[in-house]
């Protein structure tokens, strides 16, 4: 059970220290994550990170919650440009919280969730090669569209979709939950997909 | 700044019909020629947006021998068919369904996306019942946008069936209020006014006028109303009596100014027979339709909305004409009011030469395939030209530009190769001419090192392979792309005129020298647009000689003449603009 | 981790495909590559997930039946730096399973450009940063310009240029513009050896 051998999957250069990870058991994660900073990272049950998923806790603990997917090359806990002046004040630049993915939290392809207390809600799906800026606080059953860019320190209400660069209108769709169980189909599925590999990073 | 992509466009010569260029100018440096061979083409002539195209753009006519742009030939629609479908639209079914897709393929309102349909409110799939397959729902159906999710329950529709929508989608109004279309409306009058007049047939006749006209059903009574008032033949006034009583609301009046138009043969017998004062429609039942002027609930709604509530000009032009819509009043801003759009139709089209009216270009009528029957494309017919900096190491002269894209410095001379391409299976003779400066208020100085050169034919690679030894001198300087003559190169790099500065298979680079104008202005004014763009207009000249008549490139239908031994001479002339770069602003 | 190249940036297969060292290809018996097909360095293929609703649910490391190609590739391909192709997933009568994402030939994809489309044609020209939606099918012949994000679901049809967030129909393929598409000159200006750019 080698997914090497099936792969061409060229080494990554650790990039800096091992920071200490808090999984679940029934968690799926792809042997070639990259787990990377010094603050805690935790995953909460059932969620999947992709391979090539990497997750940056220098700037902070890391939270991801149950049933989240992280795909391939999501950046969590990036350190952003928009330096910390730009934060809201109550916000402590790099000091305790990065990035926390509540529940069901679907981030996509080349995603990137910058460092600085950021929050994304339940239910929400954070579009392909969006990024949100450091201390933005995204709200439940979101949809940011592929290439939204949120700035740092804004907020999403609940049932926001970001849309057309940055357009809003508000989900009346109702499917929250109907989504939610999709995801956990998903999840399903890929954890018999993706060879887990927790302990490479206890 | 977006970086410059030097850019080369071809004047069609349609636009050719009066003279070249603009009158003679006394701005213009240029503009002093007296003679008709001497005007030049100005590249920022405002009539020259519309006559010069990317080479991609232009067709080629064999039997005229011109070039020909999107402008000059004539299209014919081959086929109609839905761009999300790709089913093929028999045109009968135009004329009668209209230019938009009439299956189930819409595209947002909101943000024009695909729209899909889904099973509404699906029995969330109960993992102990997942094997079991759970079977499509009888649930109602809706149309959803899978990049903005708007979903067609916001506007309160739902669907019975997943087929067939858009005929669903004509019976319901936005809110789910069914909706007769104005056959139905009419067969349901129809059928009750048979039936007597008990309380409950009063009660649904009632109920159909009771429902608000719509811009279709409005039309359609108006247009029966005033047909039974024409056909009506009631005696009344012969329509010439009263001068003051010329009522363009008499049939015959209106039979009489009709005749003016027509031709005279509706003022007969008949016509003066039934004659009469047309009224004006008085019921709905009638077409008649009583302004609403009260817009105070939409104004109370607008104070409880946000912004996203209300559609944007390009949400309401996107609309499609909705027969079902209220017309004037109560058509309101709301994103609540859109509908769906079904998707418009698109086509394949065949050209044809404006002159000659042969077919120039044909694609295959089916939808799915991609090839032409004819294509004649100007591309393998004249020369391409592509345009790079030269950057010489020991610059003579002066510095080089050394980037595409990077700025021009005024009053340095820079140096552009020039690459023609030639796609013909002759040798052709190119001559280039350019006015020695450009023309507009910033005169750059424009000198083409090599204005007459030879370009070897197109041959095959895989000719020039095989028979190598056939081609004899050919072969020599020609074989595959690996041996160029790089005359710059062994004249150590040195510009000289008259030179080709390297050769190809089938192709030549010529050197041209620029002098970009300095963008200073004495009084001061300001740059108007594009004016720092360096365009220079080219004349271009090919000679070539033909193996046999009308089959210059070897594709073409043989349908000339019979001897074809002798060969003949060819020649076409053309203006070009060669977008090189912009000048940097002083 | 990975073999040890005899130098090179690019491993060359039989079928003249030039695969970058630096590219991740995952799940590589699952993807299918037509043949003179180029993959430069960081492009990722997510062969991995393959379709899951008609086998078996066994592990997914054994029995790869050749029938389970995830990612189908034609000839002359081009991918570009930073590309990410993978499958696009639904659920299906309840159940969550990824299908096929299948490529024709001469298609360039640009650099960071994620596909999750259920086909590509053949001559498809797809710029730089373009996000092609789940199930997105393009026809032959279609160009669609930097930075475009096309919807999930949405068809593009033959000779169409696409842009825009989402995208939508800016233009069409001239006639003369159709061998602009051919990718076989650029095949070869990468690779260990490449020859230069023709003129």
């Amino acid at each position: 059970m080698s997914s090497k051998r099936h792969s061409i999957l060229p080494p990554i250069s650790q990039p800096g220290p091992k920071p200490p990870v808090q999984f679940s058991s029934t968690i799926t994660i792809a042997d070639s994550a990259i787990l990377t900073g010094t603050n805690p990272i935790t995953i909460a049950t059932e969620s999947v990170i992709h391979p090539r998923a990497k997750i940056e806790s220098s700037g902070g603990r890391i939270t991801i919650g149950r049933r989240c997917v992280v795909h391939e090359r999501v950046t969590l806990g990036a350190i952003g440009n928009s330096s910390s002046s730009q934060r809201p004040n109550n916000v402590t630049g790099g000091g305790e919280t990065a990035v926390t993915l509540a529940d069901y939290v679907t981030v996509e392809v080349g995603a990137s969730i910058e460092a600085g207390d950021t929050y994304i809600g339940e239910g929400t799906t954070v579009g392909v090669g969006s990024k949100v800026g450091a201390g933005a606080v995204v709200g439940k059953h979101c949809t940011l569209t592929p290439h939204t860019h949120i700035r740092a320190g804004s907020s999403v209400p609940d049932f926001t979709v970001v849309y057309s660069n940055g357009m809003r209108r508000t989900d009346k769709r109702g499917v929250a939950e109907l989504k939610n169980k999709g995801v956990a189909r998903q999840i399903d599925v890929l954890r018999r997909m993706i060879p887990s590999n927790p302990s490479k990073f206890m | 700044m977006a970086p410059f992509n030097p850019y080369t466009f071809i004047q069609c010569p349609c636009s050719d019909s009066s003279p070249l260029g603009r009158p003679a100018d006394s701005n213009s440096p240029t503009g002093s020629e007296p003679e008709e061979d001497e005007r030049t083409f100005d590249p920022r002539a405002p009539r020259s947006n519309y006559s010069l195209y990317p080479l991609e753009y232009l067709l080629y006519c064999e039997d005229c021998h011109q070039i020909r742009c999107p402008r000059c030939v004539s299209e014919e629609i081959v086929t109609y068919y839905c761009p999300n479908c790709l089913f093929e639209v028999p045109s009968s079914n135009l004329k009668s369904e209209g230019n938009r897709c009439t299956r189930s393929c819409f595209q947002c309102p909101i943000c024009i996306g695909p729209l899909n349909v889904t099973t509404q409110e699906t029995k969330p799939p109960d993992p102990s019942l997942l094997t079991a397959g759970n079977a499509p729902h009888s649930g109602a159906y809706a149309l959803t946008c899978s990049y903005c999710n708007w979903s067609s329950t916001e506007i309160g529709i739902d669907f019975d069936k997943p087929n067939g929508i858009h005929a669903q989608l004509a019976k319901i109004r936005n809110g789910g209020e069914p909706r007769l279309t104005a056959k139905e409306r009419k067969e349901r009058r129809k059928e009750l006014s048979h039936r007597g007049d008990s309380a409950a047939v009063v009660a649904a006749r009632e109920e159909i006028d009771g429902q608000a006209l719509d811009l279709e059903n409005q039309f359609a009574n108006l247009k029966a109303f005033y047909s039974s008032q024409l056909a009506d033949p009631s005696a009344g006034d012969n329509g010439l009596s009263t001068l003051g009583d010329l009522g363009f609301s008499s049939p015959s009046s209106l039979s009489r100014i009709m005749s003016l138009y027509t031709g005279g043969k509706l003022n007969d017998n008949k016509a003066k027979s039934r004659l009469g004062a047309m009224r004006e429609a008085l019921t709905s039942d009638e077409g008649l339709l009583v302004t609403d002027l009260d817009e105070s609930a939409l104004i109370s709604q607008l104070h409880l909305s946000d912004h996203c509530d209300t559609a944007s000009t390009e949400q309401i032009t996107n609309q499609p004409p909705n027969l079902g819509e209220p017309l004037l009043h109560g058509a309101s801003r709301f994103t609540s009011s859109l509908r769906p759009i079904p998707y418009l139709l698109r086509t394949k089209r065949s050209k044809r030469c404006p002159v000659c009216r042969h077919i120039i270009s044909k694609p295959e009528s089916k939808v799915g395939t991609t090839r032409f029957r004819i294509r004649l494309v100007a591309g393998s017919y004249i020369p391409s030209i592509t345009i790079k900096p030269l950057v010489l190491p020991n610059p003579s002269g002066g510095s080089s530009s050394s980037n595409v894209g990077d700025l021009l410095t005024p009053l340095t001379p820079v140096h552009y190769l020039l690459t023609f391409k030639n796609p013909i299976f002759e040798t052709i003779k190119v001559t280039l001419a350019t006015p020695a400066a450009t023309p507009g208020r910033f005169a750059s100085k424009v000198t083409i090192l090599c204005p007459q050169f030879d370009i070897d034919a197109n041959t095959d690679v895989w000719d020039e392979a095989l028979k190598d030894n056939d081609r004899g001198d050919k072969s020599s300087r020609s074989s595959g792309s690996h041996t160029r003559q790089r005359r710059g190169t062994e004249a150590g790099l040195q510009l000289e005129v008259g030179k080709i500065w390297e050769r190809g298979r089938n192709w030549v680079s010529i050197v041209v020298e620029v002098v970009p104008a300095s963008l200073r202005l004495e009084d001061g004014g300001m740059l108007r647009e594009d004016e720092d763009v360096l365009e220079i207009a080219m004349f271009v000249r090919i000679e070539w000689e033909a193996e046999n008549g009308g089959d210059d490139a070897g594709i073409s239908s043989a349908a000339v003449g019979k001897d074809r031994d002798q060969k003949e001479k060819r020649e076409l002339a053309y203006w070009c603009v060669l977008g090189i770069g912009k000048i940097k602003q002083t | 981790m990975s073999r040890r190249p005899p130098r090179g940036e690019y491993i060359e297969t039989d079928t003249g495909n030039k695969v970058a060292r630096k590219a991740t290809l995952v799940g590589t018996q699952n993807i299918m590559l037509g043949g003179k097909t180029v993959i430069q360095p960081e492009v990722m293929i997510r062969g991995d997930l393959v379709r899951s609703i008609q086998s078996s649910s066994t592990s997914s490391s054994g029995g790869a039946t050749p029938n389970n190609t995830a990612v189908a590739i034609g000839r002359y391909c081009f991918l570009s730096r930073g590309a990410c192709l993978r499958p696009p997933g639904r659920l299906y009568k309840g159940a969550f399973t990824y299908m096929p994402l299948r490529m024709g030939d001469h298609v360039f994809v640009g650099p960071g450009s994620v596909i999750q489309a259920a086909s590509i044609g053949s001559h498809v020209y797809i710029g730089a940063r373009v996000v092609v939606g789940e199930f997105a099918i393009l026809k032959d012949y279609v160009r669609v310009l930097d930075g475009t994000v096309i919807p999930p679901n949405m068809v593009v049809p033959s000779f169409t240029i696409v842009a825009g967030q989402p995208a939508r129909v800016i233009g069409e393929v001239p006639e003369g513009g159709h061998e602009a598409f051919e990718l076989r000159d650029l095949y070869k200006t990468v690779g260990n050896n490449p020859h230069p750019a023709p003129a």
